[in-house]
């Protein structure tokens, strides 16, 4: 008998533990030996895993505060993060994007920061407006300039027009204005001319551009005057005449002036190798992509994006933000590392140096852009965009992003010519309309409940 | 005392079981048989108790909370909703969940391809032949092989330009699509690599079944002068039975679940939407619209499904048994 009851008691106990043990894991905080330890989730390839490596090294030998860094591919950091957040494991620091810092706020796992970095004396203005103000929510509008702040950027992605110099020499045609965007007219003469079969064999091998609508009919569109959503973000814009000219001539590319390697390949990474295999003239080059580029066979240099009808170019910022958790033992800390990461001159040079983004500080980045033997040489057209000509991505401050990516979900027929951007917008309109309406109201829901 | 035990056991069958305040000598053995075994099923009790204690934490625990969450409004990070049956009624006039579960269904036409050919292989493999040792294992490396580092692989095969796909058909002077990027060809692509990938593991398991098909039905089959296929069709299948049961309801289980090939080689669905699976756009609703409640219910109705579709195959293959006597 009472080998029975010890035997049960010992297998409750058992059980109990395993959960008392999960409960209890839940972030960093001192250690048994008075060590400072926080953990920092965050995403990248290898290089950037290791530049992050080498800039929290000094951040421990500065501070003493050690860091556990977990480490994610990009396509799996979202579903990471939100395991986390549910198993009450939620990093002490930890990557953020913009579309997702509403939900995160509203649900209390973000911490608001404002006065520690304030208190922490980062100079604000010498940060990019556009990637502070992205973390920033004032409880309706996110993005706004005196909203709390609830990160800070990780980086700022300007995503500029590249061309492949060599290529262009080589056919003879005057290289492009940096300060003066092609019309769109000029760029389908551009590259009409620069598409060619080079080897006789009958079959094109080098063409003017290779788009994808994803990532660049944003530039197109706002250019053209149009946009996804109204000012107040409640009213989808996409069946408006601006608009429906933008994603035709977008179509128009392939099917019309037949610049570009056939629609099909535009769904697949093709064009992206054939630009780097030097077989396309006109290409988007991001911060990301410079390491990579720099490598190439041939030279390439940054312009602004062809214009539509405003004549003004227009492109998209990505952000990433870096934010702390609402439950982390050690705010002050959490906050230290973010500015350390975000605003620290020596770490800042330590990420730009491994060539995977731009200087989070305006006169960092002003003198690395006109640095002598910069490469590309105009990488100043970077700048340009953070200050000037560049916005966010349409969903980047709406609650979730299903509204936008809905858009993408059946636009094949459209780039391969079978259907009229006019009538393919026509009949999505109402579909991201609906969404959105839903997002809003999510956001509402989630205000209130706050 | 167990002798007791079971001697009386078809007694108490036979006798009416009614309400009686005098204990007859059979259940007053039975009563005596528990004391005496108290202890002993006190360990049975705790040598029980893992698994049950698991199965209610592990299994239970979260059927019961999904099944709560299907009914919320829920984020998967701050509080939960109750909106009652929304979640559902949205389900029925959500396009992209039929279409996701027609794909998922679609997807599953691989399974008898894949089996029959995991037949034939089997077959093949059974006969000595020289090199069949080397031959197994090859068929059977797909099956070990990681599904991420095989759909990547994959989808370099079935790139439109460079593919190695395409690259072989032009020997044949066939022009290939571009297979992922095209909504004709997007779903056979993939039914294609999951054939490819699960024929080792049928094949092994055929081979194991047919060879333990007794020889003596076999020869007394080709003695009555049966010829090869007959011998097959009559005595080698219906023997194999089981196997094919059991490889159609564990594929089927399997196929209605079919996410990573599909997320690693269609990021986006496909083209309009004609790859994605049932758990693609689940994952897809839960982790990047953070519609945990919405994603949790359509979960559910997939786990109905599915246990639906089990229980009928269950019921047919009761009803078309058959044993050799």
């Amino acid at each position: 008998m009472k080998k029975t009851r010890l035997l049960s008691l010992s297998v409750c106990a058992a059980l109990a533990g395993t959960l008392a043990l999960t409960a209890c894991s839940s972030g960093g905080g001192a250690t048994d030996d008075g060590e400072k330890k926080l953990t920092f989730m965050f995403r990248g390839g290898p290089d950037e895993k290791t530049a992050y490596e080498t800039a929290i090294k000094k951040f421990t030998a500065d501070t003493g505060v050690k860091v556990d860094m977990i480490v994610t591919d990009a396509d799996q950091y979202a579903t990471k993060l939100q395991a986390a957040v549910a198993g009450n494991k939620v990093p002490d620091v930890f990557y953020i994007e913009q579309a997702n810092l509403q939900s995160y706020v509203s649900s209390g796992v973000l911490a608001d920061i404002t006065e520690e970095v304030e208190a922490s004396g980062v100079d604000l203005d010498n940060m990019w407006e556009y990637g502070v103000d992205s973390y920033r929510f004032d409880g309706e509008l996110q993005g706004t300039p005196d909203g709390a702040l609830y990160g800070l950027p990780k980086d700022v992605g300007p995503f500029a027009f590249g061309y492949n110099k060599t290529m262009l020499e080589a056919n003879g045609i005057p290289l492009p204005d940096p300060d003066k965007p092609y019309t769109l007219d000029e760029f389908v003469q551009v590259t009409k001319q620069l598409t060619k079969d080079t080897d006789g064999d009958g079959a094109l091998d080098q063409w003017g551009t290779g788009l994808n609508v994803q990532w660049n009919l944003q530039s197109l569109v706002w250019s053209n005057g149009g946009d996804w959503v109204n000012e107040d973000r409640t009213e989808v814009t996409v069946d408006t005449p601006e608009f429906a000219e933008a994603l035709q001539w977008f179509a128009d590319l392939t099917n019309v002036h037949g610049v570009t390697p056939s629609a099909s390949e535009a769904a697949t990474l093709d064009t992206y190798q054939r630009w780097m295999a030097g077989e396309i003239a006109f290409f988007p080059v991001g911060p990301w992509d410079v390491s990579v580029y720099n490598e190439l066979d041939f030279d390439y240099d940054l312009i602004p994006w062809p214009a539509g009808e405003t004549g003004e170019s227009a492109t998209w910022i990505g952000s990433l933000g870096i934010g702390v958790s609402n439950t982390t033992k050690l705010p002050e800390d959490a906050v230290k590392l973010v500015t350390y990461l975000s605003a620290d001159a020596a770490a800042q040079q330590t990420l730009v140096d491994a060539g995977i983004q731009v200087p989070n500080l305006v006169d960092m980045a002003e003198e690395w852009a006109a640095a002598p033997d910069a490469e590309p040489a105009n990488r100043k057209e970077f700048l340009d965009i953070v200050q000037d000509y560049g916005r966010a991505m349409p969903a980047a401050y709406t609650y979730g992003a299903q509204w936008y990516d809905e858009l993408w979900t059946n636009i094949q027929p459209v780039i391969d010519g079978k259907q009229t951007a006019a009538d393919y917008l026509a009949e999505t309109q109402p579909k991201m309309q609906s969404l959105l309406d839903e997002s809003n109201a999510t956001a509402e829901q989630a205000a209130a409940g706050r | 005392m167990t002798q007791t035990a079971s001697i009386s056991a078809p007694a108490d069958k036979s006798r009416p079981a009614g309400p009686g305040p005098e204990l007859t000598p059979e259940q007053r053995a039975k009563q005596a048989n528990r004391r005496l075994h108290k202890s002993e099923h006190r360990w049975a009790l705790a040598f029980v108790a893992p698994p049950v204690v698991g199965f209610l934490l592990f299994t239970v625990y979260p059927v019961v909370f999904a099944a709560y969450a299907s009914l919320t409004s829920w984020n998967g990070l701050g509080p939960m909703t109750f909106v009652g049956l929304d979640n559902y009624t949205r389900l029925l006039s959500d396009e992209y969940f039929r279409t996701s579960l027609w794909n998922t269904f679609f997807y599953m036409i691989g399974i008898p391809i894949g089996l029959v050919l995991a037949m034939l292989l089997a077959l093949a493999l059974n006969r000595k032949i020289p090199g069949r040792t080397a031959l197994r294992t090859i068929y059977y490396v797909p099956v070990i092989s990681s599904l991420a580092a095989i759909a990547i692989v994959w989808q370099f095969a079935y790139n439109g330009d460079f593919g190695l796909v395409n690259q072989v058909l032009s020997w044949f002077g066939v022009q290939g699509p571009d297979w992922l990027a095209n909504t004709a060809t997007v779903k056979p692509a993939l039914i294609l690599m999951a054939i490819w990938k699960g024929l080792g593991y049928s094949m092994l398991l055929y081979l194991a079944a047919i060879q333990s098909v007794p020889s003596s039905l076999l020869e007394a089959a080709a003695l009555d002068g049966a010829n090869a296929f007959q011998r097959f069709r009559s005595i080698t299948l219906p023997m194999v039975r089981p196997v094919t049961f059991f490889l159609i309801v564990t594929n089927i289980i399997a196929g209605s679940q079919i996410f990573t090939e599909i997320n690693i080689m269609t990021p986006t669905g496909g083209p309009e939407f004609s790859s994605a699976s049932i758990v693609w756009y689940i994952v897809r609703q839960a982790f990047r619209y953070q519609q945990m409640g919405y994603a949790t219910a359509m979960s559910i109705v997939l786990g109905i499904l599915v246990f639906v579709i089990t229980v009928v195959q269950f019921r047919l293959n009761r009803r078309n048994s058959f044993s050799i006597e």
